[in-house]
């Protein structure tokens, strides 16, 4: 104990603990310190929540409390609040759960897992001072812990469901509502007895009469990861405590553009404690993209692990490791650095003038397309007659758009530890979507072979594309490296904003040529992505974004011209929605300004021009992702259906136009918007998956796989595809993803694939192994035949009546007649990449005298193909709406002349928190795709897509005025109001 | 939580966290709606009266509530003994004195709060609190106070004052908006300019006021 040290006695759980801490210590600290990882850091500045715990039953940030302040009073955590004894009994099912846990894990409000026992134990907080809370008070009560992937709709669901349970009631089981939608059906009936309004409904699921009901896919199973993440088991990176391991600290760049003149560690070496500081001088200089992508990565290597070159606020200087988190904040500070500040350029258009500052002079980066004007990549793509196309059209119309940079936010930071293990290989225990891209990108970087590497992801905290980057893992394999021991580096908040990934933003102008008969001919697009300092992912963002963005209308003529460009701010990269949302924003809205300016019904203007069942998409062997792709047809399309439901279920026809609707008090205006979208299933011809499924005594399987659940429920739905195939419960198979030694390749969890991909190659592998089964048990029965045997209800039948359990197979296989291990694996590429489709309807209030908008409510129809697990799609639907929302609305990274971000911090950002979410509303419209696993198609991006043109469609519908540029923040909406001087509808093109 | 009513006045320890105010019956509405939206449940247990008087940028439109109802403060004199002294002398630091209590008037006021925001719960750009006393349809003293439109929150004390002395009516409202307007001095942000800032101070003056032509506290 040194003299900072004391010991504090307090009650955890109920038991009476006795701790040493620091006077400094949060009781945040102390109680990770003691191993009750259930309590998670998230920002440390009382913005998240995530840390929450109960104080004398009260729920406090133990972030924003010191562990001294505790002293003497009673903590409850979330590991007190199972019996965890009669958890871990033999098939538990959901025994011995407090019923706050049972609900969330019933309706679906666990996706990471990471703000869960925060919002538990607020949550019985709640329910033990309010057992019978309204919608209302549960919404407040909440507002204190930040979800990034639900968008609160399933959390409030849980706690309703949970006071009813302690209440005594018997709710009625938590699952979709399901309907047969027939081109006759009527819709005002059917939607008529769907309501979402209050937060009791389940997802809509609306199936095509022909459709076949399956036995497990299409149920709503309970994440096969939930139980852990309820119970708030250690299952993240950081919730382990390695013996002697070290803490890292990234010390990072006050300026927007400087040379690093002088750097002397010497002090910070000196530290005792300190165990290694590392600086450009100290790591070898090689060349790479921090994009977590396929082999070969898309160009160009503009990186390297530490640079003499800052280009950005937060980019990487030094790295430090030493024994204790402080020491290593302390050996920072004692960093000596001299730089000569060079000008810096924050604008992609002024950067791209001549004579602007030069981001990357460096001679060592090659592959810069016009390296004094900043711009790294020159796109041009374009299909069909120009012009014999442009000469159709009657009218033509441009218009520009901007986007801004959105932070991902996952509550759970960048963290990563690495170790040597007994082998002298070196484990990344890491919070990434990427793990096999990890292990190949860093072997190069720290000198050591791929064979010597292993990477393991535990539960992932949330990730939304951020964790599709080596954003730390290098930097701690240097430490460990040096100095021989586990380190562990995790970001700070701050550094999550200035010193991860983002969302490009976009300036895009768009030229559409139309004729008098509503026909769009031609569209054009020039895009310039601001790619900022670094150029991973600059690349194959905007060519996704040109070619959704093009393809909506899939006009008989588009092109695409780009210019991705450098400039001095954080480094975008990979961010759910991947260029399609801002490039949808554009597209969309110009449809909807020309509807408007030309006097036709909106919907009608758009379902003459989107792409159809059957038709080829134009731009999708000239714009792959980062090289050329592969031809595409659109073989199921539903979006014609989801437009006729929207319509209805918004009763869009009463609300649009109509002046008694619009009208508020006090300045304030209702419109109604709406937009369609599409995205994509994977990347064609680049996106491999590989499964492997292997029978275990009792006849259950452990399924092996290399996807990534970084909280979206993949685990779940690759379960519930095997699955099917082999006749049993999903509970039957133990999932295992994901770790580079023990799983199969996986390019990971991006590009909207893992349902697609990495799905099929599930399915291929359990047919293999249905396969084998078959064998055995004919072989088992005499049988010469497998054929027409089946597999249901844990037993395989002959066609003839008789059966055998597999369980009898599995014993029979392993230890009996002919034995071997039932056991296969399955890769799956595909060439196709299926676009869902969807449309989405915004209700909002525009408040004419301050420029506040407020969205009252947000409908999106989906048509994703078959949906494998009804509750895991209609949380990716929410969870997408609050982040689209937030682009839309709310969300943006500002700078100040100097290039510092002013608002690195979670509340002044911005994030929805509970109590001021819209209603969202999720229906599904289920189409079968011929060439997915069971028809299914991706769901996690789609819902980004259309948020924001939706509402400045609302805005317009509202006010006469359309505002071009995101996020309609007040202020922005007040000027474009006071310039349009008017509500009538004004025409700027 | 240490409190007393009477007739007139609702008296609190400073160590009451804010979630004990809110939590209890005497909780007038002006104020309930002040610690709810941006100050969150886990928050309000953390925060004493006294943290926000000390800082009143953690709880801004408690402070400007506050002010806005006129409340005073007990803190340690030099002497040792209690001395009462206004809440903007405390806010605006003209007394370091530890604060011991606080003394709310919760009768026969009017309210209005009007507040623009990002978001719904976010913290307002600007947001002004207004409480009216009346008499026979008659202002007796009308009181004002703004957040984000000067660095902390404040009363303006000036252009309130034009209301007292005659009728609640829209003429003399918009006249207080619009003295209101010309008063700030904001200084601008990522959230709002200075122009923006002075503009919606003076519009939500108004609709502050508005209100307090039918809210009773
Ligand atoms: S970690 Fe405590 S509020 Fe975020
Ligand atoms: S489930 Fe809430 S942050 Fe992921």
């Amino acid at each position: 104990m040194n003299q900072n040290s004391l010991s504090i006695t307090l009650t955890i759980n109920g038991t009476e603990k006795t701790l040493t801490v620091q006077r400094s210590d949060t009781l945040l600290d102390a109680l990770r310190r003691a191993s009750y990882f259930s309590v998670k850091f998230g920002c440390g500045t009382g913005d998240c929540g995530a840390c929450t715990v109960l104080l004398d039953g009260e729920p406090v940030r133990s972030c924003q409390i010191r562990a001294t302040e505790a002293a003497g009073r009673a903590v409850t955590t979330v590991e007190a609040l199972a019996d965890k004894e009669q958890v871990f009994l033999p098939s538990p099912g959901l025994a011995g759960l407090h019923p706050l846990q049972r609900a969330f894990i019933e309706t679906g409000a666990i996706q990471c897992g990471y703000c869960t026992p925060a919002q538990l134990l607020t949550a019985k907080a709640l329910l033990d001072r309010q057992p019978n809370p309204s919608e209302a008070e549960i919404r407040e009560a909440l507002g204190g812990v930040l979800c990034r992937c639900t968008g609160y709709v399933k959390i409030v669901q849980a706690v309703q469901r949970a006071a009813a349970l302690l209440r005594g009631e018997d709710p009625a089981p938590f699952a979709p509502i399901e309907a047969t939608l027939a081109p006759d059906t009527p819709l005002a009936e059917l939607l008529g007895e769907y309501s979402r309004v209050g937060a009791d409904g389940a997802p809509l699921i609306l199936s095509p009469p022909e459709m076949e009901h399956l036995n497990v896919v299409g149920q709503g199973e309970p994440k096969v990861d939930g139980v852990k993440l309820a119970l708030g088991q250690p299952a993240f990176t950081d919730d382990i405590q390695m013996e002697g391991m070290l803490y890292g600290a990234l010390l990072t760049s006050p300026h927007a553009h400087a040379r690093i003149k002088q750097i002397d560690a010497s002090q910070a070496r000196a530290l005792p404690g300190v165990h290694a500081v590392l600086t450009h001088r100290d790591i070898p200089r090689v060349k790479y993209a921090s994009g977590g992508q396929s082999y070969p990565q898309p160009p160009p290597f503009d990186q390297v692990c530490l640079d003499d070159t800052v280009r950005h606020v937060g980019d990487r200087v030094a790295v430090v490791a030493a024994e204790t988190p402080a020491l290593a904040q302390q050996a920072l500070r004692l960093i000596e650095v001299e730089y000569e500040v060079l000008p810096h350029v924050l604008d992609p258009q002024a950067a791209m003038q001549d004579g602007a500052p030069i981001v990357h002079d460096e001679p060592d980066t090659e592959g810069i397309y016009d390296r004094q004007r900043n711009i790294v990549h020159h796109i041009e793509a374009e299909g069909g007659d120009r012009e014999a196309q442009w000469a159709k059209a009657d009218y033509t119309f441009e218009q520009e758009y901007r986007t801004s940079q959105q932070q991902q936010a996952h509550i759970e930071p960048h963290v990563c530890i690495t170790y040597w293990d007994e082998d002298g290989r070196l484990v990344v225990r890491t919070s990434t979507q990427v793990p096999f891209h990890i292990r190949r990108m860093l072997a190069p970087l720290i000198g050591l072979p791929v064979k010597q590497i292993r990477v393991v992801k535990p539960r992932i905290g949330g990730g939304f594309g951020n964790k599709q980057e080596m954003i730390l893992e290098d930097l701690c394999a240097h430490l460990t490296i040096a100095t021989g021991r586990p380190v562990r580096m995790e970001y700070t908040r701050a550094q999550e904003f200035t010193s991860s990934r983002s969302r490009h933003p976009q300036i895009m102008r768009y030229k559409i040529g139309v004729t008098a008969e509503m026909e769009v001919v031609a569209t054009e697009l020039y895009l310039i992505g601001d790619t900022c300092a670094y150029g991973t992912h600059g690349l194959t963002v905007q060519m996704v974004g040109g070619q959704k963005g093009l393809t909506l209308y899939n006009a008989p003529y588009s092109k695409f011209v780009c210019d991705v460009v450098y400039t001095n701010k954080p480094t975008p990269g990979a961010f759910r929605g991947y260029g399609s949302m801002q490039c949808h924003f554009g597209i969309e809205m110009l449809m909807s300004e020309i509807a408007d300016r030309m006097g036709w019904d909106v919907i009608e203007f758009k379902r003459r021009n989107w792409i159809k069942q059957g038709e080829e998409l134009l731009l999708a062997k000239a714009l792959g992702e980062g090289r050329e792709g592969f031809q595409q047809i659109i073989r199921s399309n539903g979006l014609e259906d989801c437009v006729r439901v929207g319509l209805e279920a918004t009763d869009w026809y009463h609300k649009r136009g109509n002046e008694t609707w619009r009208q508020g008090e006090n300045g304030m205006r209702r419109g109604i918007g709406m937009s369609v979208m599409l995205h994509g299933s994977g990347i064609a011809g680049l996106d491999m998956a590989a499964a492997t499924i292997k029978m275990n005594d009792d006849g259950s399987f452990n399924l092996l796989v290399g996807a990534t659940d970084l909280g979206t429920g993949s685990d779940t739905i690759l379960a519930q595809i095997a699955a099917e195939v082999l006749g049993i419960p999903a509970t039957d198979l133990v999932v295992y993803s994901s770790d580079t030694d023990f799983t199969p390749f996986d390019k990971g969890a991006y590009a909207s694939s893992t349902t697609y991909i990495s799905g099929e190659a599930v399915r291929k592998a359990a047919l293999k192994v249905a396969a084998q089964i078959k064998d055995h048990a004919a072989t088992m029965l005499g049988s010469d035949t497998s054929e027409d045997m089946t597999l249901r209800d844990r037993q395989v039948f002959t066609p003839d009546g008789s059966s055998l359990t597999l369980e009898q197979v599995a014993l029979s296989s392993l230890h009996q007649q002919d034995q071997h291990q039932i056991i296969a694996s399955a890769s799956h590429i595909s060439y196709e990449c299926p676009p869902p489709f969807g449309a989405q309807f915004v209700e909002l209030a525009v408040d004419t005298e301050t420029g506040q908008v407020t969205v009252e409510r947000v409908l999106m129809v989906a048509d994703a193909g078959r949906v494998i697990n009804p509750i895991t799609a209609s949380g990716q639907v929410e969870g997408g709406l609050q982040q689209a929302i937030g682009f839309a609305h709310c969300e943006e990274m500002v700078y100040d002349e100097s290039g510092r971000l002013v608002n690195p911090r979670l509340g002044p950002y911005r994030v929805y928190r509970c109590h001021e979410m819209p209603h969202l509303e999720a229906i599904f419209v289920q189409t079968e795709e011929p060439t997915g696993p069971f028809g299914a198609k991706s769901i996690s991006e789609l819902p980004l897509d259309g948020i924001a043109p939706a509402m400045a469609d609302a805005i317009h519908d509202a006010t006469g005025v359309w505002i071009r540029e995101v996020p309609f923040t007040p202020e922005r909406v007040w000027r474009a109001l006071r310039s349009a001087d008017t509500y009538s509808g004004v025409w700027q093109i | 939580m240490n409190d007393k009513q009477t007739a007139e006045t609702w008296s609190i320890d400073t160590d009451t966290p804010l979630q004990a105010v809110l939590d209890s019956p005497d909780c007038p509405p002006l104020l309930h709606h002040s610690l709810i939206g941006p100050l969150s449940w886990q928050a309000r247990n953390e925060t004493s009266l006294r943290t926000t008087l000390k800082s009143p940028r953690v709880a801004p439109q408690w402070i400007a509530a506050l002010l806005a109802l006129g409340a005073a403060v007990t803190i340690e004199g030099e002497d040792g003994q209690p001395v009462q002294v206004t809440l903007e002398e405390v806010v605006q630091r003209r007394t370091r004195s530890q604060a011991m209590a606080l003394h709310i008037p919760t009768k026969g006021l009017r309210w209005g709060e009007a507040r623009v925001v990002r978001t719904p719960a976010d913290e307002p750009i600007v947001a002004a609190t207004a409480v009216v006393e009346m008499k026979n349809d008659i202002v007796q003293q009308a009181r004002v106070a703004l957040t984000g439109a000067g660095s902390e929150p404040a009363r303006l004390a000036e252009p309130a004052a034009l209301l007292a002395g005659g009728p609640l009516n829209a003429d003399r409202i918009q006249a207080v908006a619009a003295a209101v307007e010309a008063a700030v001095e904001p200084t601008g942000d990522f959230m709002g300019s200075a122009e923006y800032r002075r503009a919606m101070a003076g519009v939500l003056t108004r609709r502050a006021l508005e209100q307090c032509q039918s809210q009773e506290i």
